[in-house]
């Protein structure tokens, strides 16, 4: 049976070449970056230099990335480490109602602290608008917290205007004001130059961007302070602790530079299998709707809703054939939860149960696209066969 | 948005695929003599079992099903257990019955096996209605 990974933006392939770059530092370089002997400073420097790499995709100075063990640390170290520190001038973040669980969850455990959280609606294109910002803006307003691109549709949000907004208000004398940025969908899709997007901190993932899983790292701009999550080290200039990932961090600088270097041919590729995908489901399958912007959104990522079924049974389905793909929604013991993301698009529970997530990668081919829609198909008419619900029992919205 | 292992499709038997794959005596049933339609009220899955009773025996049993993969397959399991029961013997069917017809369903959904055991006993009830 053919295998199709359209699930690209859960995770990626290692690229060889990435790989190649990481492995002596699994066997022959394998010291400890703390180390003083030549083992540890061989280390070190390969760190320094995956450090530049990663800076340089984001426009970024060395100094102000701090590696961490993925996207979820670093979202967890940009907004309480950021808050814990400010609390003194305030207890109010904005963010969006569609941000990563890994936001979503950092930011209820300071809710749960008697913080103050306004949460952006994106309205029907799955978008936030710079005036909700703007309203939503306190005096006692420490962090706004929204993410470049959104992992389950893809649309991309208005992070230069919230930069420049962020900039005006420090004018007004709103000094402790942060601004974060989640980019872990966005890295080696859209552009990222954290000078013009006027951001403080912002969250990346290796694995993304075909490195390995287990390392991320922060931006954080030189300046501005934070509280530590991991402590009892001196490694990352005392912002996180403990023995860095050489392997990974080496492979995560590599896997970088050919993310910079490669991201424009990478996206062409995507988006055209993407949209000769999108075309093709538009034309064999009815009753269909296509979740979030079409236009501001990544290159590589469709999100469409299959009316009357529901995402498991067509993700099973999928996966029975060899493709894989994912769905926001799960329903277990007997309790649904819907995607909140395609939720806040103002979906009904219906449509937001039978959405699923394809997400294509480089090396994706148009056999896998031809494979991938024969096979949804026979899925999504298998499942209509036996479904209750149709045009008759459901109003079509 | 995915790493649930509740979608796992490791976590599911070859059986309860096969069912998935497959789904024996799907639709609605022309002639049925007892229909009934459940849903669980909570996660909004919903089960329909048409069936004709003739002589306290089930001759034939379709089902149609909406929700979670483990609610279709055990109206497919459910469907094909019941063809040829007398109705005595349906009632006392077991949600354990049901479930381990499918090879069994991880803990999280188990709730499949009630809704269909619930399913039933309904469409029985419509069935004494009707006679």
């Amino acid at each position: 049976m053919r295998k199709v990974y359209l699930d690209h933006s859960a995770t990626t392939p290692v690229d060889t070449r990435v790989v190649a770059a990481m492995l002596p530092y699994l066997t022959e370089k394998f010291g400890n970056a703390s180390s003083v002997h030549g083992f540890g400073q061989e280390a070190r420097a390969a760190a320094d230099r995956a450090r530049r790499q990663v800076a340089a995709m984001i426009g970024a100075r060395a100094n102000e990335i701090i590696f961490t063990s993925g996207g979820t640390e670093a979202n967890n170290l940009a907004i309480r480490g950021v808050c814990e520190l400010a609390e003194a001038h305030g207890r109010h973040i904005i963010t969006s109602s569609i941000e990563h669980p890994s936001v979503r969850g950092a930011i209820e455990s300071l809710e749960k602290r008697g913080w103050l959280v306004t949460r952006l609606p994106v309205y029907d294109d799955g978008i936030v608008r710079i005036e909700d910002v703007h309203a939503a803006l306190r005096p006692d307003t420490v962090l706004i917290s929204v993410m470049m691109a959104n992992n389950e549709i893809g649309t991309i949000q208005p992070i230069k205007e919230i930069g420049e907004l962020v900039k005006e208000e420090r004018q007004r004398d709103h000094r402790h004001l942060w601004f974060h940025t989640d980019a872990v969908q966005a890295a080696g899709r859209l552009p990222i130059q954290v000078e013009s997007l006027g951001c403080d901190l912002l969250s990346l993932s290796a694995h993304k961007i075909y490195a390995p899983k287990g390392t991320g790292a922060l931006f954080l701009r030189r300046g501005v302070r934070l509280t530590a999550q991991q402590v009892g080290g001196h490694q990352e200039r005392e912002r996180r602790a403990g023995t860095e990932s050489i392997a990974n961090i080496v492979a995560f600088g590599a896997a970088a530079e050919l993310a910079s270097r490669e991201m424009s041919e990478r996206n062409q590729h995507t988006r055209r299998l993407r949209d000769l995908f999108e075309r093709s489901v538009v034309q064999s399958i009815d009753d269909i709707a296509f979740n979030g912007d079409r236009e501001r959104r990544l290159p590589h990522l469709s999100n469409i809703s299959f009316r009357f079924i529901e995402g498991e049974g067509l993700l099973i389905h999928l996966d029975m054939q060899g493709v894989a793909v994912s769905t926001g929604s799960a329903c277990s013991s007997g309790t649904l939860e819907p995607s909140p993301v395609i939720r806040a698009l103002g979906r009904n529970e219906e449509l937001a149960r039978g959405a699923i997530r394809f997400s294509f990668g480089k090396d994706n081919d148009d056999q896998d696209v031809d494979y991938a829609l024969a096979a949804l198909q026979r899925a999504v008419e298998s499942l209509r066969k036996l479904s209750p619900l149709s045009r008759q029992t459901v109003a079509v919205s | 948005m995915t790493g649930r292992s509740e979608l796992n499709t490791l976590s599911y038997s070859e059986a309860f695929k096969d069912h998935l794959a497959h789904p024996r005596n799907a639709g609605e049933l022309e002639g049925a003599t007892a229909v009934a339609e459940q849903s669980n009220p909570v996660c909004g899955d919903r089960l329909r079992l048409s069936l004709i009773i003739r002589d306290g025996r089930i001759e034939a049993a379709r089902f149609l099903a909406y929700g979670c993969p483990p609610t279709l397959a055990c109206g497919s399991a459910l469907a094909e257990m019941l063809k040829g029961l007398t109705v005595e013997d349906a009632l006392k069917l077991t949600r354990k019955e049901v479930v381990s017809a499918l090879g069994g369903l991880p803990s999280r959904k188990q709730h499949a096996a009630a809704l269909a055991i619930e399913t039933l006993r309904a469409a029985i009830q419509s069935n004494i209605g009707m006679s």
